[in-house]
């Protein structure tokens, strides 16, 4: 037993002695580009009023090297690993960065954490957390288990978001997206919506609204999950949905009725308003339910 | 120069004043022709062309998928030929990485045999890429695109008995397209290996 604790103190000294706190900045272009990247751990990214770039980077070991540089309006970080070696560590990285900068991050399975970056943002990773906010830029994201949450400020960035089994919490997002789930479920926000493209294959989409534009574009589809779709009270919108197997719940009023006399499939076709907008929602199992309160 | 009857006309005008304004015909075809029309079913012509657009549409987007994913292989070509050793315990299991794609059983001799190739190449890619994520990730992975695959054989095999339905046509492009686009995302997500350099 006492031997045991004896590596083990000795083990943590050991691990204690060669992980190694590093700390760079450079000069930057208050609207350049930044591009991080890392394997395992963490990376917080936040932006600043200073025309400067600053990382502090946990190193877990000395088999790990942090690339800082800066060619033009460029800074790019990265947490380099030796070749050919198998590799349990991991990176914590804190980076500021100008508050206009554009922000490319990749990551394997660290989470990725970013605040009041406003310039465009591409953020891909295979596993971890993605948590963002969305302003007046463009913002990619790609994910395939991590779950991703991305927070609006009313801005007019369009949100591109691609999970294959993480879900996606959107709040106050812009008016304009774009998102793909396999199986992960998404809960999205918007204060005003303007075009939508959103497909699932077994996740459920759950969409609440609270203003569409007169010109209204929203196309949705699920296989096997459902889609809820909250409106405002009113709007100007020409609505069509179908479904194969899945019901059709409507809160404004006009019932579905089915495809065909003899095969499955329900449709349901009204306009509401002027019918400017133009909304379609298919599934193939799921449910699909409207709702303007 | 052009000779005159006695009336003072051009005889080709007079020959052609002479014939008859129409001719009856021997018999009134009319009923006949009506007959026909009444019993031949009006064949709409639309869901054949809207199958055929909606397979272009595919073939279109097959395209756009592969050229993508071809620039972006090129380019991260270097890091794939590295061999990468993970940060995967070694205890977890390698999961069975399945090559069963989805059933093209609806209509994907419509796509020839150059979109089946293409199709293989991308899910070649894929599986060389995926076989350098941690074991968590590619179970992951592996489970939904089964799920996309198995979607994709249920809306082939409704399709089959319910060929003209244009919401089924709709989904199976949209679905087919969700698997494409899933091999090339995959094929281009960042590895370890990707980040790793001679220190």
């Amino acid at each position: 037993m006492r031997v045991a604790v004896t590596v083990a103190a000795a083990l943590l000294l050991a691990q204690s002695a060669s992980a190694e706190e590093i700390q760079k900045s450079a000069q930057a272009d208050p609207r350049g580009e930044v591009v991080i990247s890392n394997v395992a751990g963490e990376v917080r990214v936040t932006g600043w009023d200073r025309n400067e770039v600053h990382v502090s980077a946990d190193l877990s070991d000395d088999n790990q090297r942090l690339e800082f540089r800066t060619s033009g309006a460029r800074t790019t970080i990265e947490v380099m690993l030796p070749k050919g070696r198998s590799y349990h560590g991991s990176t914590d990285l804190v980076v500021q960065v100008p508050r206009n900068s554009s922000l490319t991050m990749t990551t394997v399975s660290a989470d990725q954490t970013i605040k009041d970056v406003r310039g465009m943002q591409r953020l891909q990773a295979v596993s971890g957390t993605i948590q963002t906010e969305l302003w007046n830029e463009d913002l990619e994201i790609k994910n395939v288990s991590g779950e991703v949450h991305v927070r609006g400020h009313g801005g007019k960035g369009m949100l591109r978001a691609t999970s294959v089994s993480g879900g996606m919490r959107l709040d106050d997002i812009g008016s304009e997206m774009d998102l793909n789930s396999v199986t992960g479920d998404m809960t999205v926000r918007v204060s005003e919506l303007s075009k939508a493209r959103i497909k699932t294959t077994n996740g459920d989409v759950e969409l609440r609204a609270s203003k569409v534009t007169d010109d209204v574009r929203i196309d949705a589809e699920a296989i096997n999950g459902d889609l809820r779709f909250r409106f405002p009270r009113t709007l100007d919108a020409e609505f069509d949905i179908s479904t194969f197997n899945g019901d059709i719940d409507n809160c404004f009023g006009p019932k579905p009725h089915k495809t065909s006399e003899y095969g499955p499939g329900n449709t349901l076709r009204f306009k509401e308003g002027n019918g400017d907008g133009r909304i379609r929602l298919k599934a193939l199992n799921g449910t699909v339910e409207i709702c303007n309160r | 120069m052009n000779e005159f009857t006695k009336t003072g006309r051009d005889p080709l005008d007079e020959a052609l004043a002479s014939l008859p304004e129409d001719v009856r015909p021997e018999r009134d075809l009319w009923p006949q022709i009506h007959a026909e029309i009444a019993k031949t079913p009006i064949v709409a012509a639309a869901p054949a062309s809207t199958v055929q657009s909606t397979w272009f549409r595919l073939a279109a987007a097959v395209l756009l998928v592969l050229a993508t994913s071809f620039v972006t292989y090129y380019v991260t070509r270097q890091s794939l030929q590295t061999p990468i050793a993970q940060n995967v315990p070694e205890s977890l299991p390698a999961p069975q990485v399945s090559s069963q794609p989805a059933s093209f059983s609806f209509g994907a001799e419509r796509l020839g045999a150059g979109y089946v190739s293409a199709r293989a190449e991308l899910d070649k890619r894929f599986q060389e890429r995926i076989a350098t994520l941690p074991a968590a990730d590619r179970v992951k992975i592996e489970r939904n695109l089964a799920d996309l695959r198995r979607a994709a054989d249920e809306i082939s095999a409704t399709l089959a008995k319910n060929p003209s339905d244009p919401l089924l046509q709709d989904l199976l492009m949209s679905t087919y397209q969700s698997e494409l686009q899933m091999l090339a995302n995959v094929s281009e997500l960042p590895t370890a290996g990707s980040m790793r350099t001679d220190l």
